[in-house]
């Protein structure tokens, strides 16, 4: 089925699209591969993509309904009942019930679970080979860890999403990710200088966390940052890089021009490496879709011209 | 068309399976990962080879064939297993190959493995600090490499995991999660790095298997561990899998603020033996560092392997005929006083 946003776009993403739905599963929710089990994560990216692309409300609906139903009692969603632990896929969840009025409560507590989670901190050593500041909170992959700029970015968005403003959490967050930025510009998972040796960069990580950074600093704050995946990304036709550097940077007005050919490019890339997981497909359509970030995309400001 | 039959002729795999799929091979596990180990402490004696390889470009699939002969691993020991190639892609950067094991390491291991009969090969890896499996591949050089030669790649950080016992015990752990893949082959092969590290001393074959623990039940990087004790886990993980076998990419590896940020040294050697202890032992000797001055070294000697000086049995070239120091950075705390006499 065509929606109203395909026919604005185009037939180019309408084959990924369809791979996309053909991983929806019988009892609602999407695998991370084709023929695989349910996943958390993977259903909570693929919800993001066809609300924005106006898909069957009852498919999304169900879809939803599963995540709501794998959710823990203390609001966290988690990678699988087992691993109560690696409850990461929860800001992906509150991004996905966002705009269902059905699924208003389970996010509602997920947002909760958020506001009152943190990774593990402490006040280092002046002598420690680290340089952040590990005693400022942001948010963990997995429970009782450190916390790392992609959850911390991931959770950021999400709870804006959600309409929580700025709090103490929030601004806490943000002051995390500023510390997380390398002195030369962008981010990686979360380590600045070990040893007095600054580290490399990583475009998802610098994309993710710009997306997150948008309207809560300046951009003189993150001008290397933004610098450095504006040069990078050039280059990046790997999807997750590629996704997040052009969320990132449209987050900024500065999305390149040529942001749908290189998705489309990267979308090609799977008949050299195989089918992209549902993460990947989700991510590269909502960036084909975006005109600026992730929350151009999931607020329905629709496609991009 | 002629890819498809020339991927199945060679390694039992379609094109459509061919890169970041789930390995899906639905073999019954060999158990050999899921054997208990013994971690008591007991007497072992080990091979070890050493082959001098200058560059890159050199046949190491044959210099890997004359140590496996040399360490009496032969035909009738591969035929028909499937073979796990664990490489180190940690955070791989253009231009900078020393971080990783490199392509024609990997290239040369499967060639091997399939010379002597296995009935796949499959090269896994949960890089520790890369979400990106498709930058991980092309930044790296591999993924040209898996493509030409049709050998498949699976990052292990998305695969769904089994919890089996903790049979280390180091850690406060009582099961780890494991990727299903571990459990649908037959042999698992650390494919490592020579390089030191800050927080370890060196990395080799052991903490190599680091990047076996998925990312989606674990973190990127791994924090979870780091917190339960880096040695304590290379413990751990090492007598939970059981690896069968070890090679270390000697011929560039890392010195001093390993493992990313140090240097490219050139030692000009490929390390390989069946016991991960004493091929790191050997390997750290060679880097001119004494490995019963690396705590996790320690700890498995003994009980995962041996150490000793004696008790490993060196073919090929000798260790002193091929010892290159590796720089070590006083500052970082790890590398303090490892240097070997």
């Amino acid at each position: 089925m065509r929606t109203a946003a395909m026919k604005r776009t185009g037939s180019r993403i309408f084959p990924h699209l369809e791979a996309l739905r053909g991983r929806e599963l019988d009892a609602g929710g999407f695998s991370h591969r084709p023929g695989g089990e349910y996943r958390a994560d993977a259903t909570a990216w693929a919800v993001m993509v066809l609300t924005a692309t106006g898909t069957r409300k009852d498919l999304l609906e169900k879809a939803r309904s599963r995540l709501a139903a794998g959710q823990k009692q203390d609001g966290r969603v988690c990678i699988s009942s087992e691993h109560p632990e690696a409850y990461w896929p929860t800001p992906l969840a509150v991004l996905a019930w966002h705009g269902s009025p059905a699924h208003h409560e389970a996010r509602s507590h997920a947002v909760k679970f958020l506001a009152s989670t943190t990774g593990r901190h402490f006040v280092k050593d002046p002598e420690a080979p680290v340089k952040h500041d590990t005693s400022v909170k942001g948010w963990p992959w997995i429970e009782n860890s450190h916390s790392m700029v992609e959850p911390t970015a991931l959770s950021l968005i999400a709870l804006r999403i959600a309409g929580i403003g700025e709090t103490g959490r929030t601004r806490e967050g943000t002051r995390m990710l500023m510390d997380r930025q390398l002195p030369q510009g962008g981010w990686n998972y979360g380590n600045t200088l070990v040893y007095g040796q600054e580290l490399f960069p990583q475009p998802e990580n610098t994309g993710l966390a710009l997306s997150a950074l948008a309207g809560s600093v300046v951009r003189q704050d993150v001008l290397r940052s933004l610098e450095y995946l504006e040069s990078r990304i050039i280059r990046l036709r790997a999807p997750l890089s590629l996704g997040w550097g052009l969320l990132g940077l449209g987050a900024w007005g500065a999305r390149p021009g040529k942001a749908r050919s290189w998705v489309l490019e990267s979308f090609k890339l799977q008949e050299k490496f195989g089918p992209y997981d549902t993460t990947l497909l989700s991510l590269l359509l909502l960036a084909f879709l975006a005109g600026g970030g992730l929350g151009s995309v999931l607020e329905g400001k629709g496609p991009a011209a | 068309m002629t890819l498809k039959r020339d991927t199945r002729e060679r390694n039992g795999w379609t094109r459509r399976e061919f890169l970041l799929g789930s390995a899906g091979w639905g073999i019954a596990a060999s158990g050999s990962s899921l054997l208990l180990a013994s971690c008591t402490k007991r007497d072992w004696r080990a091979d070890t080879f050493i082959a001098r390889v200058s560059t890159y470009e050199a046949d190491i699939a044959l210099v890997l064939r004359k140590g496996f002969r040399e360490l009496g691993l032969e035909g009738g020991e591969i035929r028909g297993k499937r073979i796990l190639l664990k490489p180190n892609l940690i955070e791989p950067h253009v231009g900078a190959g020393h971080i990783n094991t490199h392509p024609n390491v990997v290239r040369g291991a499967a060639e091997a493995f399939l010379t002597l009969g296995a009935s796949g090969v499959l090269v896994a890896e949960g890089p520790g600090h890369s979400r990106d499996s498709v930058l991980v591949l092309e930044e790296s050089g591999l993924g040209d490499v898996l493509v030409e030669d049709h050998i498949p790649f699976l990052d292990l950080n998305y695969e769904p995991g089994y919890a089996v016992k903790n049979l280390g015990g180091r850690t406060r752990f009582s099961t780890l999660t494991l990727p299903a893949a571990l459990a649908q082959v037959d042999w698992v092969v650390s494919l490592a790095k020579m390089k030191t590290h800050h927080w370890t001393g060196v990395t080799l074959s052991m903490k190599n298997l680091f990047g076996v623990m998925p990312g989606i039940y674990y973190g990127w990087p791994k924090n979870i561990l780091h917190w339960e004790g880096i040695e304590q886990c290379i413990f751990d993980i090492n007598a939970t899998v059981k690896p069968h076998f070890a090679i270390v990419d000697g011929i560039v590896g890392m010195e001093g603020d390993g493992p990313i940020m140090g240097s490219p040294h050139h030692a000009g050697v490929v390390v390989l033996g069946r016991n991960l202890a004493a091929v790191d032992a050997t390997g750290a000797r060679i880097m001119g560092i004494d490995p019963t001055k690396v705590a996790h070294l320690v700890a498995a000697s003994g009980r995962l392997g041996t150490i000793r000086e004696s008790d490993i049995l060196q073919r090929g070239e000798k260790v002193a005929s091929v010892r290159t120091d590796f720089a070590l950075v006083d500052k970082i705390h790890a590398q303090r006083g490892l240097r070997m006499r």
